[in-house]
């Protein structure tokens, strides 16, 4: 240091610069050998981080402020790998301030979205939380046996793939399907489970709290193994019967496991999309079930209008990290 | 007493009709699923018809019918062996994919987790909670930006456009760090004593220590890559697609091929139903990793 500070006083050669340089940057990198080698591990998480989802974030953002009107034949760029030339060509975009913005706000067809993902949220989440949290419970309870198979049978729906189970509830609720066999032989009468909206919508709704249950249960269930037996002994002691303990205790120990279901679950039928599009597919009037990740797909990809379908973008970005973090708060209030 | 005795052996059967009921609901699509596989479309699509409780012999004649319909490659091989491989082919591309996604981004998130749990580095803190910021993020709705990119970089229709994009995993790297950061400093050290490299460290100390937690991450990588759609439907075109992409394909607004999508849908849970029997501890701590908070 001392030697350093005498050089800056006297007029700096260009050695000196070069060694003045050299120290900073040894003190801006890692002094160790051990330090540097964790710039080598982390080297490739960091190129495909940057590339593949800091860019996107800030290019989704760039772009939801214009119109897109293609992509020129004109190269701007190329990059030289040796093996392969890659051209990166110019992006025709007009930029519109906030235009994309302010149109979504009279763009029926994005409320129509909203208020559909609202609509299968609202009755969904609740409904699939608190059958989950009830076979939580039955499981748990120390007369059941088979605990084992039954759980893994109730966990099954977490192997269907998306799509593949989307599928099998557009057969199931066709008009002359298996549960409308099932409701007209019991007296009722068929439902339009796929050509009415609001049939539809309960389509959709009852599809993900059939994939979805299972896998919430798993987690509700390990939140109930951390639940302290002596608080129900002493709620025993008491006096408090079942639905007591079930209120006064369980529910309170279990906070911070339902509300990260809760979220994750609200977060998760935000970005429903395979569901909707099979749905549709198969019939179903596209107004009723369209969500926000189907309408953002189509405006980007069918009429290829890719700054609008940013600004669509950004809004459900922004309104699931949100969310995200109301979770992260109100989870780390409990923890504490 | 005998009432409380009364009242418990009720509680007792109402839980388990409860269990039972819940199960039947669970069970009966996947069962319908593999039964509607074996029968013609006719036969559970005709208005009255009650439904058979036990398989046909229709799945050979339904399986044609979809290798038939699609003309899915896999790799080089279509181009040498002048051939589509039908709906295997999506089997084969999906298997394909989601394995080397998991083995890429198992090393990238446990070389990159062992560097923030045992190493000191600048700006090491600001690094990592923007990272833990991106988890938050619906990274599967950034389809526009990887769109625009995948192709300037003419990498559309390509295994790796599906691969590359979500092989630094915020989820993994977060789990990686918290579990490394249990491995004992004096071991490490002990290590570097005896002459090991700092790789070493890292492949011959670290990895296998950590097998239970890798375990559950790659379950949670599997299944997400599994189950991608949205960025698949956009980037992959007909001779590359993956399963939910392909049976996607199969739901046409004019006509659905029922009986088609259910050969489909059969062949397509077999593997992971397989995975999840075999690998079902592996499956709930994956599920329990996913839902962990610091």
């Amino acid at each position: 240091m001392a030697t350093h500070d005498s050089n800056r006083e006297t007029s700096p050669t260009v050695t000196d610069t070069l060694r003045y340089w050299r120290q900073s940057l040894s003190k801006a990198l890692p002094s160790t050998s051990s330090g540097r080698v964790a710039y080598v591990f982390l080297a490739p998480f960091f190129v495909l981080f940057g590339l593949f989802l800091a860019f996107p974030i800030v290019f989704t953002l760039y772009l939801s402020f214009f119109k897109f009107n293609g992509v020129t034949q004109e190269t701007v760029f190329w990059l030289d790998l040796g093996f392969h030339v890659i051209e990166l060509n110019e992006m025709q975009l007009a930029f519109v301030g906030f235009e994309n913005y302010t149109r979504l706000l009279s763009d029926a067809m994005f409320h129509q979205a909203m208020f559909n993902t609202v609509f299968i949220l609202l009755l969904q989440v609740p409904l699939m939380v608190g059958i989950a949290l009830l076979l939580a419970v039955a499981l748990d309870a120390s007369f059941v046996r088979f605990k084992g198979l039954f759980r893994t049978m109730l966990a099954l729906p977490v192997s269907a793939n998306l799509v593949a189970y989307s599928t099998v509830f557009l057969l199931l609720m066709q008009e002359t399907g298996l549960v409308n066999f099932v409701l007209t032989t019991l007296g009722f009468q068929p439902i339009p489970w796929l050509s009415s909206d609001f049939w539809s919508r309960m389509t959709i709704v009852g599809a993900v709290t059939w994939r979805w249950t299972g896998y919430n249960m798993i987690i509700l269930l390990a939140g109930l193994q951390n639940v302290p037996q002596q608080l129900y002994e002493a709620a025993e002691i008491d006096g408090a019967n079942r639905i007591e303990k079930f209120r006064y205790v369980t529910i309170p120990q279990l906070r911070p496991v339902l509300l990260f279901v809760f979220v994750t679950s609200t977060i998760g039928t935000f970005k429903l999309f395979a569901e909707p599009i099979i749905i549709n597919g198969g019939g179903a009037p596209l107004e009723s079930t369209i969500t926000i990740v189907q309408y953002i797909y189509m405006t980007a990809f069918i009429d290829f209008n890719l700054g609008y379908a940013s600004a669509l973008t950004y809004v459900l970005i922004a309104v699931v990290s949100v969310l995200s973090i109301v979770q992260i708060r109100l989870g780390g209030e409990n923890d504490a | 007493m005998r009432e409380a005795d009364r009242r418990e052996g009720v509680w007792k059967f109402l839980t388990y009709t409860f269990i039972l009921v819940m199960i039947v609901l669970t069970i009966v699509p996947l069962y319908w699923i593999v039964i509607a596989s074996t029968l013609p479309e006719e036969a559970f699509l005709t208005a009255g018809t009650a439904p058979q409780l036990f398989p046909g012999g229709e799945f050979w004649a339904n399986f044609s019918a979809l290798q038939d319909r699609l003309n899915i490659g896999f790799l080089m091989f279509d181009e040498l062996l002048g051939t589509d491989f039908g709906f295997l082919g999506a089997i084969a591309n999906s298997v394909f994919i989601a394995v080397v996604y998991t083995l890429l981004s198992l090393v990238i998130c446990s070389m990159a987790g062992f560097a923030f749990a045992k190493y000191e580095f600048r700006f090491k803190e600001p690094i990592f909670y923007t990272i833990l910021a991106t988890l938050v993020l619906p990274i599967q709705l950034l389809v526009i930006p990887l769109f625009l990119l995948m192709s300037q970089l003419g990498m559309t229709n390509t295994y790796w456009a599906i691969i590359l994009p979500w092989a630094a995993n915020p989820l993994g790297i977060f789990l990686m760090r918290q579990n490394m950061k249990s491995l004992p400093d004096a071991l490490l050290e002990s290590a570097r004593m005896d002459g090991a490299t700092e790789f070493q460290l890292y492949y011959r100390i670290a990895l296998p220590t950590m097998k239970s937690s890798l375990a559950a991450l790659s379950i949670i990588l599997f299944l997400f890559q599994w189950n991608l759609f949205l960025f698949p439907l956009v980037i992959l075109e007909g001779d590359k697609y993956t399963i939910p992409v392909a049976i996607n394909q199969l739901v046409g607004a004019q006509r659905v091929y029922y009986d088609q999508i259910m050969v489909a849908a059969t062949l397509s849970i077999i593997p992971i139903f397989l995975l999840f029997l075999f690998l079902q501890k592996q499956f709930v701590s994956g599920i329990l990793a996913g839902s962990v908070k610091e």
